[in-house]
């Protein structure tokens, strides 16, 4: 199984490639929306994605991460 | 009712069969015979009421006809329960009597054996007329995809009267691809029944064994859901054309899509490729045979004295019928100047009424309604998809967000399909995206019809 920051990263890279824009570094403190323009819709496919893969996402656990770090965070690593 | 019928065409049939298949062959006479010994059997024992658990396609039409004779409500259950659904069924319908040929009891009812009933010696005595001081009731369970299962009361007699063409076509062969707890499954059977043509039964429901009873009985008419028509199609195209014989081909129980009715017509190009539209409670309602999806605005203009009429109120298709059922098991006659709702959405675009759903289908996407169908209907037109099943599952951003499972066709690669789907599926509106698309091995259904709760079948 991959490690979540390994998963979060390609994830959000995915989303953000579809727009064919030019992807930022993701940083810990990289904001999801301010930062990466990630809308709720983008949102709802990490949390989809991170749900399948290791049982549980932060969203659901009724944390609302605001930074690429947060998300990481969440799983401990 | 169904005795006379099969009466009437043994006395001319020889030994013609009703029912061809891998363990069931049964000709117009046996049938005949087998039937009147089992309404003595209902009759010798005074059983009004039953259910039936036979899983023999030939066994179950004698029974049905014997029942029709006998004024006796025969239950059909579904096939793949245990002991215990059928016990929940009997509970739930009143039935005290269970007709079977499995060795388990069925706790809280009476499992009288079929060979039990069979053993009276046969009763010629006619049946009741029909519509006349003796009903010929039947009941028939709704598939219960969304609850349990509900009881639809029919008459033999209004079914049979359904039936247009009541010309003897001994030479049709009709494929029985649904179970005869179904009512799409009875249509059939009534048809060939009204005909004086052959069941043809497949070995079992799986694609390749519905392929091979089509080549090997030459089977000229074949009715099913879109859904068993996806499973296979693509075998079928991979057949010898000379080697089938198919002249209708009917699609119903659910909507059908543009690119579902191209390839059957690219396959069959002389075959009459209708869609039915109806319900288990109302019969079939409405037939289309233009080769285009979704039902023509035509169909909502009927006379008032029309035995089906269709209106659309707030989206939903409603129904009037006076040719459906005769009211649920233990909730009085329907009235047939009621309007009940299909539970079936539709949007009319292009002078046309288009489904999109049914109403505990839809997924609320943050608040936006978002509907199955044109998201499955977009999937489908992708090269290599034979079915595909959008649903909803929570979520603690959106409330739901759109999954999208696919079933592959042979020799496509599983990898690269969801990705070519996730981009036919950017022409949808944001929130009908689906936020995961997989590929399975197969598709849960019920009755032939796909289940949409994330469920998968091996």
């Amino acid at each position: 199984m991959p490690d979540a920051a390994t998963t979060i990263h390609t994830t959000i890279t995915t989303l953000l490639g579809r727009r064919e824009a030019s992807i930022p570094e993701l940083l810990p403190e990289t904001r999801l929306s301010e930062d990466l323009g990630l809308d709720s819709l983008e949102l709802v496919e990490l949390s989809v994605t991170l749900e399948d893969e290791f049982g549980r996402d932060p969203w659901s656990d009724g944390i609302l991460p605001v930074t690429v770090g947060e998300v990481i965070a969440f799983y401990g690593t | 009712m169904l005795l006379d019928l099969i009466r009437d065409t043994a006395a001319s049939a020889d030994d013609r069969a009703l029912i061809v298949g891998s363990d069931d062959t049964l000709s117009w006479s046996q049938s005949a015979e087998r039937a009147e010994r089992i309404a003595a059997g209902l009759r010798h024992a005074g059983i009004e009421r039953f259910g039936v658990t036979v899983p023999r396609a030939a066994d179950v039409v004698a029974l049905l006809a014997a029942a029709s004779a006998t004024g006796s409500e025969a239950c059909v259950y579904p096939p793949d329960l245990d002991a215990d659904g059928w016990a929940g069924l009997a509970h739930r319908f009143g039935h005290t009597t269970v007709v079977t040929d499995h060795a388990a009891s069925i706790p809280g009812a009476t499992a009288v054996p079929l060979r039990t009933l069979e053993a009276a010696e046969p009763d010629p005595r006619p049946s009741p007329p029909a519509g006349g001081a003796v009903p010929a009731p039947w009941l028939v369970l709704t598939t219960g995809t969304t609850g349990d299962p509900k009881g639809a009361r029919h008459d033999w007699g209004r079914l049979v009267s359904a039936v247009r063409s009541p010309d003897k076509r001994p030479a049709n062969r009709w494929l029985l691809a649904y179970n005869l707890n179904q009512f799409a499954g009875i249509q059939v059977l009534v048809h060939v029944l009204v005909s004086g043509a052959t069941a043809v039964v497949p070995a079992s429901r799986r694609a390749e064994d519905v392929a091979t009873a089509i080549r090997e009985h030459r089977v000229t008419h074949a009715s099913g859901t879109p859904t068993f028509w996806r499973m296979i199609v693509g075998r079928l195209e991979a057949e010898d054309a000379d080697g089938l014989a198919l002249e209708r081909i009917t699609l119903g129980g659910e909507p059908v899509s543009d690119d579902l009715l191209a390839r059957l017509r690219a396959r069959f190009p002389d075959a009459d490729i209708a869609q039915i539209y109806g319900a288990t409670e109302f019969g079939t309602a409405i037939s289309v045979r233009d080769g285009r999806s979704g039902l023509p605005l035509s169909v909502l203009d009927r006379d008032d004295d029309a035995p089906v009429r269709l209106r659309i109120v707030d989206g939903e298709l409603q129904m009037r019928s006076r040719v459906g059922m005769l009211g649920y098991h233990e909730a009085g006659d329907a009235s047939a100047a009621q309007w009940r709702p299909t539970g079936d959405l539709v949007e009319v675009r292009d002078d046309r009424i288009h489904f999109v759903g049914r109403t505990t289908e839809i997924i609320n996407v943050g608040g936006v309604k978002v509907h199955p169908r044109p998201i499955e209907d977009l999937a489908c037109e992708v090269d290599g998809v034979q079915l595909a099943a959008a649903y909803g599952r929570a979520n603690a951003i959106t409330g739901h967000a759109v999954m999208l499972d696919l079933v592959a066709e042979p020799n496509t690669d599983r990898d690269a399909l969801p990705e070519r789907v996730r981009i036919a599926c950017d022409r949808l509106p944001a929130a009908s995206r689906p936020r995961r698309i997989r590929v399975v091995d197969a598709l849960a259904t019920r009755g032939d019809k796909l289940v949409r709760d994330g469920g998968t079948s091996a």
